[in-house]
């Protein structure tokens, strides 16, 4: 074997067993109080240094075999990433810093943030093979990451609150020292002292719970006796009430207080998961038990763990609700899943993770396909692939496994493809990962293809049972290394199992990005009967596009059957004539045999000569692929009529939007009509109806589109006008009763807006909705069928002279009744809240959609209280949804910077992360259009929190490396001036700081207080004004650089400590570095102060250095108070002073810099810029680009 | 009730109204030319208790001497047994320059409600001769409702519960609009005619969504429902991948015993196998 660096060998050591052990954990000050101790086996003798990882803990000792003190050492790179150069602004600098820091805290690279020296006088301890120690007591307060307490407010005791608290994510470094890497599989023993009320639900085995001396704690210890390594360990303690499984008694449900009842029903079918899931691998459950807990304000819907998940609470419906239950029972039984692949089975590479992701995908696409339906898998399926295809066209081909090059080695071009480093899961998007997974979910699939879905689970089995049992052994035996996946491992498993050799498989789809792009033509030659067939490959050079070499299946249907052909594909243009075989010959009415064996009637009239009915390009979606596929309107319209593959019916729907005409309307109607179609294919042929509707608008006849249909179907019988009372047993027209009015509120007539007919329609669905008689809440059909009434609103025509405020009064005859509707079913909600407050999202979404088409003024104030903390969260971010549109509409830049207050510091991390992805999807201004919001505030604001202030929070923090990119791209920012000028206008600076010094300061900067910058000039200018000219539109580059001064305060500290760690906090004044509980730690009496290297320890420093600033902070806020008065007074004076010092011309003025220039030198050579003057002034006019 | 006592009111004003006549007929003879309103009424009153006193006594007499009806006589003892001469009445009567009262008119005749009529009248059958009277009203001898019939149209009801549900919630939200606090889509002060309620937060915000009240569901209901009743699971294989593209709960369609009788207008959804469970 050679010996290949992999995650499991690269440390000098190997971890056998950790223990964990939380005692004081508060819910109050949010805080725990721990202690851990890693056992570790040595590979050397000369074993001197040993690194681990930790953040955000606070460690007070380290020990070695509970006697030899060790030192230890702590640094975080990623409290400032780009240390190294502070004052670039662009994400290309900013990838490879990123990347290096994840480089040097990645266990699976030997490294660490806690550097431990084992001390001369214990060398002895250390052997090659022997047990060593490290005991290290730590504590954590207020995490930032990693570990979430919810303590809602009020005064009540943590019971009745439901406080509760978990951990989340796959970094266990945020709350306990351990090796954080899914490669280094050990024990566990893991003991929480928590209140007597609580209830802590931690992994493994449940040995004990005992009491301590003073009845008013317990501690739980739990063992994992089956190796599982760091990440996957979890924590979740509050006030649980467990249900034990009735169908497996070793799963149990953990719920908070009052949800027992919808807990009951949610799981009720988990165990079928398992049993599918044995069954499927012939393998038994890994693990002797499994928990799940059930826990609010989580980030993901569930998130697996060794022997436990932790769930959002979001998941728990009751037996009534409908559409939530397809969401739960998916996210459980992928969790469970994710037991065997992820939890069990690692993976030993970060550059595996396309297995730990993609296996358990697979297995639950199984699942569901069993569960939900073929029809149901193959459409997820497709929708997974069009959008992988969609995100890759858009960012870069993804590469699944970028450590190793394919084999023939030639593309290296997909290295630098993304805005983000994709070799450390600390870096990536996480949108990446999330298009990542789905497209390791279809290269799984490509795989069970091509080798069998037998033979691909028997690989699965063959790992599973290795792993089991190398699970049973000691540490000693070695072959703990089972329990890890690799690419390489799984294509030599492979091979063992099948005997097919799949590298050339892993290189194409693996190994490489990126996916191929089809066009297909063909004619149809009536003298040969052959149908000519062209695919091309045209746009290979486009990104995420690759070129494809290799077989290629066309399906041809015609009239005498289905017929494969495929097609060796070997250049960007291949063509091949086919030979027909069936002869024209439709005047013989026989029916026409289908690719399922079934034979169907058809209507040929619509048909010319050929005997092709319809032609597909890779109809088993078996390559990463886009299709093209150019063929006439009538064969798309037999393809959405007589196929039975959704895929099939999907994409004929996608193209007849192009063809507007009576024929696709009838195979639309028909196909909506048809009970045996799918029901997703059927609500899909809806929408399309309503855009081929609109664009036929001219030559449409009868009622408005799909009216008749609905009558037909959920009209009452007496009085089709008026709808049947629900009855949602028929979960097919269950759906299409909630899509048929949302499309044809999408309806359009001559004029542009929503024809009367509908919107009366809509009125009545709500008017005579009744629902007495169901057996299932209707609270999803009655949101959409607000939204139907948003989606009929068009933008106001206004009668009223423009600038004349909208009033109740202004409003028109239908947007009263609109309006009156939304009011009175949101004003109800607050009442009878329905499930998940379903309507209030869909009214706050239709009340902004009234604001943009100006019916309403453009109000944020009611979103702004929905989006508060306290309201549901579903509510919350649909609010948050509204106020992203409003400030890109119109914002004014506090809004925005509010909306980065909440990304920065809201409670609820789910929150966070789904407001920083909607601020990526809908942002709030583009990129370098000199927008009013496009501020240099924002981009120290979120630079400044990407580079330090979310190094605990990797997840936020890419989000907003996201938001970063799709505001300014991967270079320096456009609103930020020039670094040359920026340099020289920093001289310019300290010229006048001095004069600060002496006279007054004439420049506040409050960054770090309020998110806006407010500069203010006062009367006194030393640069006198020159002479008055034209007023310049932009007002974007103010001629002083405000970041100047802060950053050459940062860099004069960073200078002083360059050689030592840094640890800078992001709030030092409010963090107290020794917490009370601290001291009387055993161990080190008598000391209160740190030992070893310490989080803030360099805070004296800082201090010291930052001293006069302080005070100076304080001068300038008495001064600010002083200046109000002053602004009072001229204000207007002082207003045409600014404009003229923005507007100062820079080229005109060119001796007046200089002369400015000169003096800097002068008196402040120490702070030249890294440029000398020269050049500066050489350089300077021509950047002078304003 | 209140009807015969107006009459009574009003005959007795007419009787007294003639008094009253009489009264100032005798006291404009005499030589006045005005009366004070209370003397008026006050002879008024006088005479009607004299009337009223002789008619007693005449009719008492009438009596004695074993007749239904007074005669003159009657009156003339009661006259004489009062202690009032009747020498010179027939003169006083007579005499010439006397006033004549006039005639009362014929006091319009209150009309008599018609007779509350209820059904058609029966043809009296050939049995009956024809000179007896026609038979009464058919509820006079046969049972009639004594409500109305309930609509039973279809979409009447219909548009009269949604109307019904509409003006509840309607009344309630615009209840709690005015006595809570409340947001503002307009820019105006005024916030009178669309007010929607200020949300509030709760704490913890996700139990009245998980656990909504806008229905009350019987879950053990539901429970026997989808599980007991409508249970597609047991199904044999070949009936059971029909329910494929659906299959939720395992209720997927025909609710078996729930109320299929209130609304008859269900046209029998798909696949009709699948009902018999």
């Amino acid at each position: 074997m050679k010996k290949e660096r992999t995650g499991d060998n690269s440390r000098p050591y190997k971890l056998a067993h950790q223990i964990l052990s939380l005692t004081g954990i508060s819910f109050e000050r949010r805080s725990i109080i721990g202690f851990v101790e890693l056992t570790i086996v040595p590979l050397k003798d000369n074993l001197r240094h040993i690194r681990l990882n930790a953040k955000q803990c606070r460690i007070y000792r380290v020990c070695l075999n509970d006697q030899y003190e060790a030192n230890f050492q702590y640094c975080d790179p990623f409290l400032d990433i780009c240390q190294k150069d502070p004052h670039t602004r662009s994400l290309e600098d900013f990838s490879q810093f990123h990347l290096s820091a994840a480089r040097k805290v990645d266990p699976d690279n030997n490294s660490g943030e806690l550097h431990l020296q084992v001390p001369d006088d214990a060398a002895h301890l250390v052997g090659e093979g022997r047990g060593l120690r490290i005991g290290i007591e730590f504590s954590l307060e207020s995490p930032q990451g990693g570990m979430h307490f919810v303590v809602p407010e009020g005064d009540a005791s943590l019971v009745e609150k439901s406080a509760h608290m978990f951990t989340y994510g796959h970094s266990s470094r945020l709350w306990f020292p351990c090796v954080d890497s899914f490669a280094e599989p050990c024990t566990w023993k893991l003991e929480f002292t928590v209140d007597e009320c609580l209830t802590a639900v931690s992994c493994g085995e449940l040995l004990d719970v005992v009491y301590t001396p003073d009845h008013r704690r317990k501690t739980f210890h739990y063992v994992v006796n089956t190796p599982a390594c760091a990440p996957n360990i979890a924590l979740a303690i509050g006030p649980f009430e467990p249900y034990v499984d009735p169908h497996m008694n070793e799963v149990t449900h953990y719920c908070l207080p009052n949800l027992m009842q919808i807990l009951k029903n949610t799981v009720r079918y988990l165990h079928e998961a398992f049993e599918f899931y044995e069954e499927t691998l012939s393998t038994r459950y890994p693990y002797p038990c499994y928990k799940q807990v059930f826990v609010d304000e989580t980030e993901d819907d569930a998130t697996a763990y060794t022997t436990m998940s932790i769930m959002s609470t979001h998941l728990l419906h009751s037996i009534a609700i409908i559409d939530q239950t397809f969401i739960s029972r998916k996210a459980m039984a992928q969790a469970v899943a994710e037991q065997f692949f992820g939890c069990f089975i690692t993976m030993q590479n970060w550059s595996d993770l396309w297995l730990a992701k993609g296996i358990p995908d697979y297995l639950c696409g199984l699942y569901s396909k069993k569960c939900f339906g073929n029809n149901e898998y193959r459409y997820m399926t497709h929708q997974e692939l069009q959008e992988v295809m969609q995100y890759e066209e858009q960012y870069g081909g993804i590469v699944l496994d970028p450590w190793q090059p394919p084999a023939s080695g030639s593309r290296d071009e997909c290295r630098d493809t993304f805005y983000f480093p994709v070799r450390n899961v600390l870096t990536m998007s996480p949108r990446y990962i999330e298009v990542m997974r789905k497209k390791s979910h279809l290269v799984l699939r490509m795989l069970e293809q091509r080798i069998g879905q037998e033979l691909l689970l028997q690989v699965f089995n063959k790992q599973l049972s290795l792993a089991t049992n190398a699970a049973n052994t000691k540490i000693g035996s070695g072959l703990w290394g089972h329990l890890l996946l690799s690419t390489n491992l799984f294509v030599k498993a492979i091979f063992t199992v099948t005997g097919k050799d799949m590298a050339v498989f892993v290189d194409q789809w693996v190994r490489t990005g990126g996916h191929a792009k089809f066009t297909l033509t063909s004619v149809f030659n009536r003298k040969r009967n052959t149908v000519e067939l062209e695919i091309r490959q045209d746009s290979v050079h486009e990104k995420g596009i690759r070129k494809y070499v290799g077989p290629l299946l066309v399906q041809l249907q015609e009239l005498d059957g289905t017929f494969k052909h495929t097609m060796q594909i070997e250049n960007t243009v291949v063509k091949a004539d086919i030979t027909c075989h069936s002869k024209s010959r439709r005047n013989k009415k026989k029916k026409i045999p289908l690719c399922t064996g079934e034979e169907v009637d058809m209507d040929l009239s619509a048909m010319d000569d050929s005997p092709v009915l319809w032609i597909r390009l890779d109809p088993e979606m078996s390559l990463l692929r886009t299709t093209v596929v150019s063929q006439p309107d009538y064969q798309w319209q037999y393809q959405l009529r007589h196929e039975r593959d959704v895929t099939a019916q999907s994409e004929a729907i996608d193209a007849l939007h192009n063809y507007p005409e009576p024929a696709t309307r009838k195979a639309l109607t028909d196909t909506i009509e048809n009970e045996q179609t799918f029901y997703k294919i059927r609500c899909r042929a809806a929408h399309c109806l309503t855009k081929v509707a609109n664009a036929m608008i001219s030559s449409w006849a009868g009622p408005p589109a799909m009216l008749t249909i609905f009558r037909k179907m959920f009209g009452s019988f007496a009085a089709p006008h008026i709808i049947k009372q629900n009855n949602f047993d028929n979960l097919q027209h269950y759906f299409l009763q909630k899509t048929i009015p949302v499309a044809m509120a999408g309806l359009r007539n001559i004029h542009g807006i929503c024809p009367p007919e509908v919107v009366r329609f809509l009125l009545d669905l709500f008017k005579y909705n009744d629902n007495s008689k169901n057996h299932y809440s209707d609270n999803y059909y009655k949101a959409a069928l607000v939204d139907a009434l948003a989606a009929t609103i068009t933008p106001v025509i206004s009668v009223l002279q423009p600038g004349a405020p909208i009033t109740a009064d202004s409003l028109s005859a239908d947007t009263r009744l609109v309006l009156e509707e939304i009011t009175r079913v949101l004003n109800l909600e607050k009442v009878l809240p329905c499930y998940k407050h379903a309507v209030t999202v869909s009214c706050l979404r239709a009340v902004r959609r009234l604001q943009q088409c100006g019916h309403l003024p453009s109000v944020p104030a009611v979103f702004r209280a929905y989006a508060h903390y306290g309201q549901y969260i579903d509510v919350r971010l649909a609010a948050f949804e509204c106020l992203v549109d409003f400030v890109r509409v119109d914002g004014r830049p506090e809004d925005l910077s509010s909306l980065l207050t909440t990304v920065e510091s809201d409670p609820d991390p789910g929150v966070r992360h789904g407001l920083a992805r909607l601020l990526v999807t809908m942002p709030p201004f583009e990129r370098a259009q000199r927008h009013r919001l496009d501020t240099e505030a924002v981009v120290h604001r979120l630079w400044s929190n990407i580079n330090s202030h979310l190094s605990n929070d990797a997840r936020l923090r890419c989000d907003l490396v996201d938001l970063y990119y799709t505001l300014y791209w991967v270079k320096r920012p456009h609103c930020l001036p020039i670094p040359e000028m920026q340099a020289m206008m920093k001289q310019l600076h300290h010229k006048r700081k001095d004069d600060r010094e002496a006279k007054r300061p004439f420049l506040k900067r409050k960054l770090d207080v309020e998110p806006k910058v407010e500069v203010e000039f006062p009367a006194l200018d030393p640069i006198p004004p020159l002479t008055t000219l034209e007023p310049m539109p932009n007002e974007d580059n103010l001629p002083v650089p405000l970041s100047a001064i802060k950053e050459e305060d940062v860099k004069l500290d960073i200078t002083t400590l360059q050689d030592m760690p840094i640890r800078v906090y992001s709030d030092d004044s409010k963090r107290e570095f020794i917490s009370d509980n601290a001291v009387p730690l055993p161990g080190i009496p008598g000391t209160s102060g740190p030992i070893g290297f310490e989080p803030g320890m360099f805070k004296h420093e800082r201090d010291e250095l930052g001293a006069p600033k302080a005070k100076k902070k304080k001068k300038d806020k008495k001064k600010h108070k002083h200046k109000h008065k002053h602004k009072h007074s001229n204000k207007d004076k002082s207003k045409e002073h600014k404009d003229k010092d923005r507007l100062t011309p820079r080229p005109s003025s060119g001796l007046e810099h200089l002369k400015i220039k000169e003096e800097t030198r002068e008196t402040l050579s120490s702070f030249s810029s890294s440029q000398s003057p020269s050049e500066d002034i050489s350089s300077m006019p021509s950047n002078m680009s304003f | 009730m209140s009807e015969t006592t107006e009459k009574v009111e009003n005959s007795c004003d007419a009787r007294r109204r003639i008094l009253n006549i009489a009264v100032s007929t005798v006291l404009l003879e005499t030589g006045f030319s005005s009366s004070d309103k209370m003397a008026l009424e006050t002879l008024t009153e006088a005479l009607q208790c004299f009337f009223t006193e002789l008619g007693n006594s005449a009719r008492g007499y009438c009596e004695l001497s074993g007749r239904v009806e007074p005669v003159l006589g009657d009156v003339v003892m009661g006259l004489i047994n009062m202690g009032i001469s009747i020498q010179g009445i027939e003169q006083y009567a007579t005499r010439p320059n006397r006033h004549v009262i006039q005639p009362l008119q014929q006091a319009q005749a209150p009309r008599t409600p018609a007779m509350l009529s209820a059904g058609s009248k029966a043809k009296p059958g050939i049995h009956i001769p024809l000179h007896l009277p026609s038979l009464p009203d058919p509820h006079a001898y046969i049972r009639t409702p004594t409500h109305k019939q309930p609509v039973t149209e279809y979409e009447a009801i219909r548009e009269k519960a949604a109307t019904q549900k509409r003006d509840i919630e309607r009344a309630l939200t615009k209840f709690l609009a005015k006595t809570s606090e409340t947001h503002n889509l307009f820019n105006t002060e005024d916030n009178q005619v669309f007010p929607l309620i200020a949300c509030k937060p709760t704490f913890p915000a996700y139990l009245p969504c998980l656990l909504p009240t806008d229905q009350v569901f019987d879950f053990d209901e539901l429970e026997y429902h989808f599980q007991v009743a409508n249970r597609t699971e047991d199904l044999p294989a070949d009936k059971k991948d029909q329910s494929d593209n659906e299959g939720e709960n395992g209720a997927d369609n025909e609710n078996a015993n729930n109320s299929q009788s209130e609304t008859q207008d269900i046209p029998s959804a798909s696949s009709p196998e699948r009902s018999k469970t």
